[in-house]
């Protein structure tokens, strides 16, 4: 990984990113999805595999959430119901597309009800293949976000700058 | 009309004010109720639609075996067997014994792994958490030896025209032994809560309890069907696989109430162990379950067929048509259990109340992943709030 | 035994030809307008109890100028699965809907309706984007008809 940020750069960030890094909370989303991920997202929050210790919950309302985890190839109904669900994200907050369909559409990124992929939507942070993605690689993949936040080193983001989209 | 809740395909908040709300989202239940006592139910689709049959159109019939398994993930085994049978009967090509049997022990550890799930949600429904967390736990045995059969979890990708991916060793086939016999009390002491304790038994009996009748004319299939007494069950009828050499007991049940529907659930878990234990005891040795894939049939001959499996939800069914021109199927039709069940089930929730909506919802088994937040619109005091499915179930609404 | 010959004998009335759809599907052909009278005969003579439909599939076949519905139909109580064929010309598919006697064709008149363009009078929850996205809804395309481009 190489960023190309420079030190007054990363000072002015900083202190937004103070809040997420001890106590991200997440908030989850299908749309449109086999449901594959969704039960792997839901076993990776169980205690047998403790994303705990990292201060990694659930959040009980979309206004709290700091992290979306989004799953499943976004099929046309959903990308509305995605975009204004970022939309109300409070920022600091970041994307995290799990599963291949949400990362580019997975097998069904030619079909004529699905957008493909969650970037087309949202500025995604991180993206963790596979179908469905390990539980193990899904806290891996949020430990590494965890991580690039903590070194202000995250540019895709909806806040700050006026912008909302990433290229 | 005091109340209306609309519990939503997915977990989101929808930004509706006091009056009556402008924005309509996909919500998958309407429901309209007087008081507590629900007086209509509208019941909307469409928003998992991927487009997944033109798809199939636009792919070789073997590309599509691994585009139909993520129709559902839980259920992803049968699945590609149902589609890989239907191709089979087009090419008049038949596994081996040993490969079917292995298909067959793959599709009933998915009934297993689907059933635990959905009794641990609907636990979770009444408010009985610690029992969620513990099918969850057991749940997990189920999962290891789904990945020691097919090397996956969730998704198996396993079936494969004239056989199997893989084949197992003695070791195997030990270690899979091992977790069956494992899992079998565990199943049974959940069985017992389920039949002895108050706080299931008190939220679940005499909850929607539905006729013969009712069931056939509907067409709902599966757990739901067997639970009014009606004997239905694609493994018996249509014998696919290794089913016709396999004892089982297809489950049934006259109550036809909500408890009914999540006993047949358990009673069909028991029955799944004992097959793969007999299964793992009889495995046949006719020869490598695995065929040559350089050796299947590139060319499919005109045809048509339909196929059925009895998919952990109820009747799964694949029709499948070839016009013999080229590398794509014509048509692919897939119905699965869920369109029947769900869409066909309105007439369900009528006369009962809101707090019974979720258990209602919950002993039709579908995707629950889906939904979690419940939306309330008091039409009396005109606001509108939020809700967890459970706090519905908990009366707290 | 008997009363399942005397299904087959009902059905075979009304029928104008006959197939097989594997692995062993008995076909009975029939006219559109026989389906709703094929269902009410069934189920006077042998009451709802003796069977469920199991699903509706629709398929367009362009060449032929027609698009061709098939009712998958499990006898019960042995379960058995047959198909009532029939065909409706491409250019004006209509057919009577069967909620009123059978509500549980909901599911797949929805479907056929949304996908294919068959209309299905009499059924009153018929709407278009049910399953197919809006913006196609509003271009007028059936997603499965072989010339919908997409």
């Amino acid at each position: 990984m190489c960023f190309h940020m420079t030190q007054v750069q990363v000072e002015e960030k900083k202190p937004e990113y103070k809040i997420v890094r001890y106590s991200p909370w997440l908030v989850h989303f299908n749309t449109g999805a086999c449901n594959g991920c969704d039960i792997e997202v839901l076993a990776s929050l169980t205690p047998l595999y403790d994303p705990e210790r990292f201060g990694v919950k659930l959040a009980p309302s979309i206004r709290h959430g700091d992290i979306l985890v989004v799953t499943g190839a976004v099929t046309k109904k959903a990308a509305e119901r995605l975009k204004i669900l970022y939309e109300q994200m409070p920022c600091p907050k970041f994307v995290v597309a799990v599963g291949a369909c949400a990362v580019d559409g997975g097998v069904f990124y030619k079909s004529y009800s699905v957008v493909g992929g969650a970037d087309k939507v949202v500025p995604v942070a991180v993206y963790i293949p596979g179908c469905p993605p390990r539980p193990e690689a899904i806290l891996d993949g949020l430990v590494k976000l965890l991580e690039a936040i903590k070194k202000g080193e995250v540019e895709k983001h909806g806040c700050g700058d006026g912008q909302t989209q990433s290229s | 009309m005091s109340k209306v809740v609309e519990i939503p395909i997915v977990t989101t908040e929808v930004p509706i004010g006091p009056q009556h709300p402008a924005l309509h989202e996909p919500i998958m239940l309407k429901v309209y109720a007087e008081g507590e006592r629900v007086v209509r139910v509208e019941i909307n689709t469409g928003y998992n639609h991927r487009g997944i049959e033109k798809l199939c159109e636009k792919n070789s019939f073997y590309r599509d075996i691994f585009i139909v398994g993520r129709v559902c993930g839980i259920c992803n085994a049968v699945h590609a067997n149902v589609y890989v049978r239907a191709l089979e009967q087009i090419l008049d090509l038949y596994p081996n014994k040993r490969a079917q049997y292995l298909r067959v022990l793959a599709m009933e550890l998915e009934r297993i792994h689907s059933h635990m799930l959905i009794n641990a949600v609907m636990a979770e429904i009444i408010g009985f958490e610690t029992l969620f967390m513990h099918i969850m736990l057991d749940r997990e045995k189920v999962m290891k030896a789904k990945e020691i059969l097919t090397g996956g979890r969730v998704m198996a990708d396993y079936m494969m025209v004239g056989g199997v991916r893989r084949d197992i060793d003695e070791e195997k086939r030990s270690r899979l032994r091992d977790i069956l016999l494992k899992l079998k009390p565990r199943v049974e002491y959940y069985k017992k809560i389920f039949e002895e304790d108050e706080t299931i038994t008190k939220r679940l009996i005499d909850v929607s309890r539905i006729s013969y009748r009712d069931v056939t004319s509907h067409g709902l299939v599966g757990p739901v069907a067997r639970a009014s007494g009606v004997k239905i069950d694609s493994r018996a009828s249509d014998k696919y696989d290794a089913y016709g050499e396999i004892p089982f007991n297809v489950v049934t049940r006259n109550e036809g109430d909500s408890w009914a529907r999540m006993m047949v659930r358990w009673d069909e878990v028991l029955e799944s162990i004992e097959m793969g234990l007999y299964i793992l005891e009889h495995l046949p040795s006719d020869g490598n379950p695995v065929p040559d894939e350089k050796r299947l049939p590139r060319k499919f001959p005109p045809g048509e067929a339909y196929t059925r499996v009895e998919a952990p939800r109820g009747e799964l069914t694949y029709y499948v048509m070839s016009d013999g021109k080229g590398q794509n199927p014509y048509r692919v039709k897939i119905r699965t259990p869920s369109v029947n069940n769900i869409i066909n089930s309105g007439f369900m929730y009528l006369e009962h109340s809101l707090a019974d909506v979720p258990v209602i919802l919950a002993s039709l088994d579908p995707c629950i992943s889906c939904m979690e937040r419940v939306t309330v619109v008091d039409l009396e005091k005109k606001t509108s709030y939020k809700v967890h499915l459970k706090d519905l179930a908990g009366g707290r609404v | 035994m008997a009363v399942e010959m005397d299904k087959h004998s009902l059905l075979e009335s009304f029928s104008i030809g006959k197939g097989v759809v594997k692995p062993n599907r008995k076909v009975y052909i029939v006219e559109p307008g026989s389906i709703k009278k094929i269902f009410h005969a069934l189920i006077e003579k042998y009451g709802y109890e003796s069977f469920y439909l199991s699903t509706l599939i629709g398929t367009d076949l362009k060449d032929e100028g027609k698009i061709r519905l098939d009712y998958y139909v499990i006898l019960l109580p042995e379960e058995e699965t047959i198909v009532l064929r029939t065909h409706l010309p491409r250019e004006n598919p209509v057919i009577d809907s069967i909620i009123d006697i059978l509500p549980g064709a909901l599911a797949g008149e929805l479907e056929t309706h949304d996908l294919l363009g068959v209309v299905f009078n009499g059924n009153p929850f018929l709407k278009r984007g049910a399953f197919v996205p809006s913006d196609l809804v509003e271009k007028g395309v059936y997603p499965l008809r072989k010339d919908s481009g997409v």
